[in-house]
C-alpha cells in the first residue's frame, strides 16, 4: 500500500484508483511482452536447428518428373492415321530423337532422311528439313551425342553423315524468345558398300575421326580418316578400314560404342560378351578383353552407350539390367587396365531400348519394352526416377542438354515430353558415407573432393573422411587435455590451500578465453616448425618430466620439517616451475644425442624408414597440442567444480579414519565426483569436435584417412569455412555442407544435453549425501 | 622406500607437475606473444656484416639459432646462424637472409646507415648518397643529405596526405553521388509508368552525373599536379654491395638511423609506431602500416552485436526465471538453451550464411535494392549480418548470466517490494534488474569477449582481407550496415596463413596477436572481477 488516500480528497482517491489500474494495466502488459518475447527468443534460438535441417532437406528428395507433352507423330511423318492404329509396324520409321536446351523444338530423324521440328507447345510440325546430302537414300541407324545437338547416321548403302543440329536463340522487338532450329550436315563418308546397321563416329580433331560400323551381312569395320596437310600440297586424306570380324568369332553384333578420345572401342553381342579394342594404336586395333557382361549367359547386349566424360560405359541388356563399366588399373592385362562392372543399377522389367546420359552430370536413363524409362545415378547407384510410357517399346530416347527433361518415342509413333526436377541427384546415403566406386579408382573408397578443373569432372562427397578427421583431432587433443586437466583439478581442489587456488583458477579461466585463432596461428606458424626439430624431445618429455617430480618429491622429503612446514598447503608444488623448466632443457638438450644414438641421425628418415610414416610439418601432434590447450581450461573449470563440491564431512571422515590425503582424494573422493567428470570431459569433448580455426591452420587440411600422429587431416568444421564461399547458394556442395554442419550441431548438443544431465543428477546426489 | 609410495605423496606431486605444466604453458604462450608482439616496435641496431669471402650485408639482425646437423655423431661443436633482415625487396627479391656465423668475418654498426620505411616494398637498409629537388642537387654527402632529407620529409609528407584526403574524401564523395545516381536511373527505367515524365527525370539524373563527372576531372588534375609534386623530390641511396637505388622522398613513410640514436629517441620511435599501428591503415597487403580499420571493424560489430544481445538475452532470461511456469518443460529449454552456447561456432556461421544473408538480405535486396541486383546489397556478407550471428551465438552467455543474477537477488528483497505494494513488473524492473545488473554486466561482457575472439562465423558472413571503406562515414545514411568490414582475428588468420609473403608478414600478427589478447584478457578479468564482487555483495546481503 502506497501512502494512505485522505478521504476526503475525493481527486486524490480518484487519481490513485487511476493510477493503480494504469499500474495494474503495465503489469499485465509487461506480463505478456516478456512472455511472448522470451518464448519467440527462444524458439527463434532453436529455430536454427530447424532451419539447418529445411537446408539439407532438399538433398533426400526424390526426382520429380512430370508429363510435359504428348503427341501423336502420324502427322509430321505423312501418314494419315497414328501409328498405333496400324496393324504391325515392320520398319518403324524414327530412328533418333531430341529437344533444344530451352525445352520448346523437339525433333525428331526418320528414315526417309527427314528431320522434322515439333513445337512441344502443341506438337504441330514446324518444319520438316530433308537431309541433302544423302537425297533418296534410306537411313538405317543413328547415333545421337550427349547433348544431342550431333548425330550420325548410318545409310543403306553405307555411308555415315554427320549432323549438326543447332538451334539458334534470337529476341524479337517484344523482348521475346525465338528459337530457330537449323540444321547443318556434314561430310558424307563411305564406309561400306552394305547397309550400316549400327554406326559410331567421334572426331579427335578436324583431322582424325574414327568410324565404327556393323553392315547388315554382320561384319564390324573400324574406319580411321587422317587428314595431313603437308606444306607443299593441299590437303591429303587418307583412310585405313579395318575389317574386326574375325575377332567376333561369329558372335552377332548388337552395339557399339567408340569413346571421344578414341582410345577405346567397345561392341556387344547377342551372346551377351562384351568385346573391347584397344584402338590407341591407329595403325594396329588390339581385341585386348571378352567379357561376359550379362548376368545370365547368353542374353544379349541390347544397348551401349557412355557417361559423361566417355569413360564409363553402360551396358544394357535383354533381361532388362543395367550396369555400368570403366577401366580399373590391372597389371595382368596386357595394356595395363581391365573393364571392370563397378556400378549394377536398378534393372527394367523388359529388355532395354535405350540408353541416354545426362549432359550434366552421372545420370542415365534407359528405356525398355514394356514402355519404363528409369533415372539412374551411376555412381551412387541411386534410382531417382522411374517413369512410364504406355506399354509400348521405346524406340528413341534422349536426355534435353540442360538435364531438366527427356524425350522419347515409342513404337506406336507416340512423343512424350518429361519435364524433370532433379537438382541433388547424386546424393544418397551411400554416396555420403559409404565406399563409392569413383571413376578412374581402382576400388571403392571414401573420397572428399567438391572441384575439379574438368567439365566433366564429378564432385566426391563423402563425408566419412571429414568425420574421421575431425574424431582424430578430438582425440589426440583429449589424449593430451584429460590428463594434464583432471589431475590438475584433482591438484586444485584437494591439495591447494583457497587463497592459491583463488588466483589460479581465475589464470586457467583467462585461458579458456582465449582466442582460437590465436592459437592456430602459434601453432601453425611457431609451434610447428618447433617441434619439426624436435620430435624426440617432445616424446621424452612426459617421461622425463614424470621422473624429474619423482626425484623432487624425494628429495623434498629430504627437507628438514622446519622448512617445509613454512611452506602453505599447496604452495611447496609451486617449486615444480624451475623443476620443470630444468626438465624440458633437459629434453632440449637430449634430443640431439637421442636423435643420433637411437634413431639413425633424422627422426623423419627413421620414421619413413621404420614406419613407414611421413612427417607432415603441420599434423595431429600440432593440433593435439593446440586444441587440448584449448579444453583443458574446461575440463579442469567442471572437474574441479564437481571435486570442490565434494560435501566436506565425507573428506573429513575419510581422514579421522587415518587414510592419508592421497588415499582421500583417490579412493573417496574422486569416486564421488565420478560423474562430473565424466561431464567435463563430454562437454571437452563437444568443444574440440566443432573448433574451426585452429585445425584449420594448423593442420594440412587435407582429407586423408591415416591415424597417424605426424601427419594431417581435415575436420568437418575447418571443410565448411574452407568449402562455404565457393558454394553457390542452394547447390548440392552447400547442402552437403549444411549436412556437416547439422552433424556437428546434433554431435555437439547430444553430448552436451548428456553431460547437463549427468551434472544435474550429481547435484542431487550431494545434495542428499 | 616403501614409506615414500605409501605416503602418497609422489602422486600428489605429479597432479601438481599437471597443474604446474598447465601454468607454465600459459605463461609460457603469455609471454611469447608479448615478446614477439612488443619486439616488433623495437628498432634494433644495422648490422653490417662482413663476411669471409668479403661480402657484405648490412640489416637487421632479427633472430639466431643452432643449425640442425642430422646425422652428426654426439659431441660435433653446435654451428649457429643468424637470420637478418635485409629489407630492399624490390632489389634483391627476399626480405630475409640466414647467415652462418662461422661465415662471418666481423659485424659492424656504422653511425650513418639508415633505415627507410616506405611505402611498397618494405624496409630499405642503405647509406644516402644524393638527394636532389627536380633536377637540383641538393645535398650530396652523406651527413648532408640526412640533414636535408630531414627538412624535406616533412613537406613531402604533408603533400601525401593531401593527395590521400582528396582521394579518398573528395573522390570517394563524388563516386559515391554518381553511384547513388546510377542507381536512381536504373530504379526509374525498372518501374513502369508514364514514359515521357520517366525520360524527363531520366535525363536530369543524367546531367547530374555529368556534374559530377566533371568535378571529378578536376579532382583528378589536382591530383596529377600533387603527384608530380610530390615526384620531385629525390633521394638517392647506395646499398651495402654497392648499388643505387633512385626514389621519391614521397614513398618515404619513416626514415632514422637507429645506429646513431639515443635510447629516449628509440623510444620515441617506439611510441610513434606503436601509435602508426593502432591508429594507421594497412600497407603491402596489411602486413606493414597500422590495424585501424581493423580495430574500427572489430569495435563496431561487438558495440551492434551488443546493442542486440543485451534485451533479447535479459528478456530471455526474466521470461525463463520470473514468469515462465516451473516444470519439466521449462528445464529441457533450460538446458537447451544452456547448451546452444556448446555449439560450434561454425554452426551458426553457416546459419547466418543461409538464413541471414540468403534468406533475409537476398528479400531485402528484392525489395528495396532491385535496382542493384544482381549486384547483392545486403544478400552478401556484411557488418549487419555477422553481428547477429555473433549475437545469436552469444545470446546464451548472456541468459545464463542473466538467469543467474537473476536468481542470486534475495527472496527477502522481492518479498519486501510485494509488501509495500508493488506490481511484480515493478518489482522486476525497480528491484530485481538493478540488483542483478552485475550480473547481467557480467555476462555481456563474457559475450563481447568471446565475439571478439570468434573468427570462424565471421569468416563466412562478412569479415574481408581488407576493406575499402570503414562502415561509417561521412555519406549519408552514415552508418553502413550492409558493408563488410575488417577484423582483428580474421586479420591475424589472413595475414598468417594468406599473404604471400608470410615471414615478414609475422611480426605484425604477434602484434596484432598481441592486441587481441589484451583486449579479450581484459574484458575477461573485468567480468571476473565484477564477478566477485558481486558475490561478496549478496553473500553480506543475504541475512
Amino acid at each position: 500500500m502506497t501512502a494512505l488516500p485522505k478521504l476526503k480528497d475525493n481527486k486524490r482517491a480518484a487519481f490513485d484508483a487511476f493510477s493503480l489500474k494504469r499500474r495494474r494495466l503495465v503489469d499485465k502488459a509487461a506480463r505478456i511482452v516478456i512472455t511472448l518475447g522470451g518464448i519467440s527468443i527462444i524458439l527463434s534460438i532453436l529455430a536454427i536447428l530447424v532451419f539447418i535441417t529445411l537446408e539439407v532437406y532438399p538433398l533426400w528428395e526424390a526426382a520429380k518428373a512430370e508429363l510435359a507433352g504428348r503427341f501423336e507423330l502420324n502427322k509430321p511423318l505423312g501418314i494419315s492415321s497414328p501409328l498405333a492404329n496400324l496393324a504391325s509396324v515392320p520398319d518403324f520409321p524414327i530412328l533418333g530423337v531430341g529437344v533444344d536446351e530451352y525445352r520448346q523444338i523437339g525433333f525428331v530423324i526418320t528414315k526417309d532422311g527427314l528431320v522434322d521440328f515439333i513445337s512441344l507447345k502443341d506438337g504441330n510440325t514446324l518444319k520438316q528439313v530433308p537431309l541433302k546430302k544423302i537425297e533418296g537414300k534410306k537411313i538405317t541407324s543413328s547415333l545421337g551425342s550427349l547433348d544431342n545437338q550431333k548425330y550420325t547416321l548410318g545409310t543403306d548403302d553405307g555411308y555415315i553423315l554427320p549432323v549438326e543440329i543447332n538451334f539458334k536463340v534470337s529476341f524479337n522487338d517484344n523482348e521475346e524468345k525465338v528459337i530457330e532450329p537449323e540444321l547443318v550436315e556434314g561430310e558424307p563418308i563411305k564406309v561400306d558398300a552394305l547397309t550400316l546397321t549400327h554406326v559410331a563416329y567421334k572426331a579427335l580433331d578436324d583431322d582424325t575421326k574414327g568410324i565404327a560400323a556393323v553392315t547388315s551381312d554382320g561384319r564390324l569395320v573400324f574406319l580411321l580418316e587422317q587428314t595431313t596437310r603437308p606444306l607443299v600440297e593441299g590437303e591429303k586424306k587418307e583412310v585405313s578400314k579395318y575389317d574386326l570380324t574375325p575377332e567376333l568369332k561369329g558372335s552377332i553384333v548388337t552395339a557399339i560404342a567408340l569413346d571421344q578420345f578414341l582410345d577405346n572401342l567397345y561392341v556387344g553381342t547377342k551372346r551377351g560378351e562384351l568385346h573391347h579394342w584397344d584402338i590407341r594404336d591407329k595403325a594396329n586395333p588390339k581385341l585386348v578383353e571378352v567379357i561376359d557382361a550379362t548376368e545370365n549367359p547368353e542374353t544379349a547386349i541390347t544397348a551401349l552407350g557412355f557417361i559423361i566424360g566417355d569413360r564409363s560405359l553402360i551396358v544394357g541388356d535383354e533381361t532388362g539390367n543395367v550396369s555400368t563399366w570403366f577401366q580399373v588399373e590391372d597389371k595382368t592385362s596386357p595394356i595395363g587396365r581391365r573393364l571392370k562392372k563397378a556400378h549394377v543399377l536398378s534393372s527394367h522389367n523388359g529388355l532395354v531400348t535405350a540408353v541416354a546420359s545426362s549432359p550434366r552430370d552421372r545420370g542415365l536413363i534407359s528405356a525398355d519394352s514394356k514402355g519404363g524409362i528409369i533415372l539412374n545415378y551411376s555412381t551412387s547407384e541411386r534410382k531417382l526416377l522411374e517413369l512410364q510410357g504406355e506399354g509400348y517399346p521405346i524406340k528413341a530416347l534422349a536426355f534435353a542438354p540442360k538435364a531438366d527433361g527427356a524425350v522419347a518415342v515409342d513404337e506406336r509413333g507416340t512423343f512424350y515430353d518429361w519435364r524433370i526436377e532433379n537438382p541433388h541427384p547424386e546424393i544418397n546415403l551411400k554416396a555420403l558415407f559409404g565406399k563409392v566406386w569413383y571413376e578412374g579408382y581402382s576400388k571403392p573408397e571414401y573420397v572428399w573432393q567438391s572441384t575439379g578443373g574438368t567439365d566433366d569432372f564429378e564432385p566426391k562427397f563423402s563425408l566419412t573422411p571429414l568425420a574421421y578427421g575431425t574424431f582424430k583431432g578430438t582425440f589426440y587433443a583429449l589424449l593430451f587435455a584429460i590428463p594434464l586437466a583432471i589431475l590438475g583439478a584433482i591438484c586444485v581442489s584437494q591439495f591447494m590451500h583457497p587463497s592459491l587456488k583463488n588466483i589460479i583458477k581465475p589464470v586457467i579461466e583467462i585461458m579458456a578465453a582465449l582466442p582460437t585463432v590465436v592459437l592456430g596461428f602459434l601453432a601453425g606458424l611457431w609451434m610447428a616448425p618447433l617441434i619439426e626439430k624436435m620430435v624426440p624431445a617432445v616424446f621424452m618429455m612426459p617421461l622425463v618430466l614424470t621422473i624429474m617430480t619423482l626425484v623432487a618429491v624425494f628429495l623434498w622429503r629430504f627437507l628438514p620439517k622446519s622448512v617445509r612446514g613454512r611452506f602453505k598447503d599447496g604452495t611447496e608444488l609451486l617449486l615444480l616451475i624451475p623443476v620443470f623448466i630444468l626438465g624440458i632443457q633437459i629434453c632440449l638438450w637430449l634430443n640431439q644425442p637421442v636423435e643420433s644414438l637411437l634413431l639413425g641421425g633424422d627422426f623423419k628418415a627413421w620414421l619413413f624408414d621404420k614406419l613407414g610414416l611421413q612427417y607432415d610439418q603441420r599434423n595431429a601432434l600440432i593440433v593435439g597440442f593446440a586444441m587440448g590447450f584449448a579444453v583443458i581450461p574446461i575440463i579442469f573449470t567442471i572437474s574441479d567444480d564437481a571435486l570442490s563440491n565434494v560435501p566436506k564431512h565425507l573428506i573429513s571422515g575419510s581422514l579421522a579414519l587415518g587414510a592419508t590425503r592421497w588415499q582421500t582424494a583417490i579412493k573417496v573422493v574422486l569416486p564421488t565426483a565420478s560423474a562430473g567428470i565424466f561431464s567435463a570431459i563430454m562437454i571437452g569433448f563437444g568443444r574440440v569436435v566443432g573448433e574451426t580455426m585452429i585445425v584449420l591452420m594448423a593442420t594440412g587440411n587435407t582429407p586423408i584417412m591415416d591415424w597417424s600422429i605426424f601427419n594431417g587431416f581435415r575436420a568437418l568444421s575447418a571443410n565448411i569455412a574452407v568449402e562455404i564461399p565457393e558454394a553457390p547458394h542452394g547447390g548440392t556442395l552447400y547442402r552437403v555442407l549444411f549436412l556437416a554442419a547439422l552433424l556437428l550441431f546434433l554431435v555437439t548438443f547430444l553430448v552436451n544435453t548428456g553431460a547437463e544431465i549427468v551434472r544435474m543428477r550429481l547435484r542431487k546426489k550431494y545434495a542428499q549425501l | 622406500m616403501k614409506n615414500f609410495w605409501k605416503s602418497g605423496d609422489p602422486f600428489i606431486w605429479v597432479t601438481g607437475g599437471a597443474l604446474t605444466f598447465s601454468l607454465l604453458m600459459i605463461g609460457g604462450l603469455l609471454f611469447l606473444i608479448m615478446a614477439k608482439g612488443l619486439g616488433f616496435f623495437w628498432s634494433s641496431d644495422i648490422a653490417e656484416v662482413k663476411l669471409k669471402d668479403g661480402s657484405k650485408l648490412l640489416g637487421q639482425i632479427t633472430a639466431r639459432e643452432k643449425i640442425p646437423q642430422p646425422g652428426a655423431p654426439p659431441g660435433t661443436p653446435k654451428r649457429y646462424r643468424i637470420q637478418l633482415q635485409i629489407g630492399n625487396r624490390d632489389i634483391y627479391g627476399l626480405d630475409f637472409r640466414w647467415v652462418n656465423e662461422e661465415e662471418i668475418a666481423k659485424i659492424d654498426y656504422p653511425r650513418n646507415a639508415v633505415l627507410l620505411e616506405r611505402r611498397e616494398w618494405g624496409n630499405m637498409y642503405g647509406f644516402i648518397k644524393e638527394i636532389r629537388e627536380g633536377e637540383v642537387v641538393v645535398a650530396q654527402e652523406n651527413e648532408e643529405s640526412w640533414i636535408a632529407l630531414k627538412d624535406l620529409l616533412p613537406r613531402t609528407q604533408g603533400i601525401y596526405k593531401t593527395i590521400k584526403r582528396i582521394g579518398k574524401k573528395d573522390i570517394g564523395a563524388i563516386n559515391y553521388k554518381i553511384e547513388g545516381l546510377r542507381l536512381d536511373i536504373r530504379k526509374l527505367e525498372l518501374q513502369a509508368g508514364d514514359q515521357t515524365s520517366m525520360q524527363a527525370n531520366i535525363k536530369s539524373l543524367e546531367d547530374q552525373i555529368e556534374v559530377q563527372k566533371k568535378l571529378y576531372r578536376n579532382k583528378e588534375s589536382e591530383l596529377a599536379s600533387l603527384y608530380e609534386k610530390l615526384a620531385e623530390d629525390k633521394i638517392i641511396v647506395s646499398t651495402i654491395d654497392g648499388r643505387e637505388k633512385e626514389m621519391s622522398i614521397g614513398a618515404i613513410v619513416r626514415a632514422y638511423r637507429p645506429n646513431d640514436m639515443s635510447l629516449l629517441n628509440k623510444a620515441l620511435l617506439y611510441i610513434s609506431k606503436v601509435w602508426e599501428f593502432v591508429s594507421g591503415e594497412p600497407r603491402e597487403s596489411n602486413t606493414e602500416g597500422g590495424i585501424f580499420p581493423a580495430i574500427f571493424g572489430t569495435v563496431m560489430m561487438v558495440l551492434i552485436m551488443s546493442i542486440v544481445v543485451l534485451p533479447f538475452g535479459v528478456l530471455a532470461a526474466l521470461y525463463l526465471r520470473e514468469y515462465a511456469k516451473h516444470g519439466s518443460l521449462l528445464r529441457i529449454v533450460r538446458i537447451c538453451v544452456n547448451n546452444l552456447a556448446g555449439v560450434p561456432s561454425i554452426v551458426f556461421g553457416i546459419f547466418g550464411l543461409g538464413f541471414f544473408i540468403y534468406a533475409i538480405g537476398g528479400t531485402i535486396d528484392n525489395i528495396f535494392y532491385s535496382e542493384a541486383l544482381p549486384t547483392p546489397t545486403f544478400g552478401t556478407g556484411g557488418i549487419i549480418w555477422a553481428s547477429l550471428t555473433l549475437a545469436l551465438l552469444t545470446v546464451p552467455v548472456v541468459i545464463v548470466a542473466t538467469e543467474e543474477g537473476l536468481a542470486a537477488v534475495p527472496r527477502a528483497i522481492r518479498e519486501g517490494s510485494f509488501a509495500l505494494g508493488a506490481t511484480k513488473f515493478e518489482t522486476i524492473w525497480r528491484i530485481v534488474i538493478p540488483s542483478a545488473m552485475p550480473a547481467i554486466l557480467t555476462g555481456l561482457i563474457l559475450a563481447i569477449a568471446r565475439a571478439t575472439g570468434e573468427v570462424a562465423p565471421l569468416m563466412i558472413t562478412g569479415v574481408v582481407k581488407l576493406a575499402p571503406e570503414l562502415p561509417i562515414d561521412g555519406h549519408f545514411p552514415f552508418i553502413h550496415l550492409e558493408r563488410k568490414f575488417m577484423h582483428l582475428g580474421f586479420h591475424i588468420y589472413d595475414v598468417g596463413f594468406q599473404s604471400p609473403n608470410v615471414e615478414a608478414a609475422k611480426p605484425m600478427v604477434y602484434a596484432t596477436t598481441l592486441l587481441l589478447i589484451l583486449i579479450v584478457v581484459f574484458l575477461n578479468l573485468a567480468a571476473i572481477i565484477i564477478r566477485n564482487r558481486l558475490r561478496k555483495r549478496y553473500a553480506t546481503s543475504a541475512f
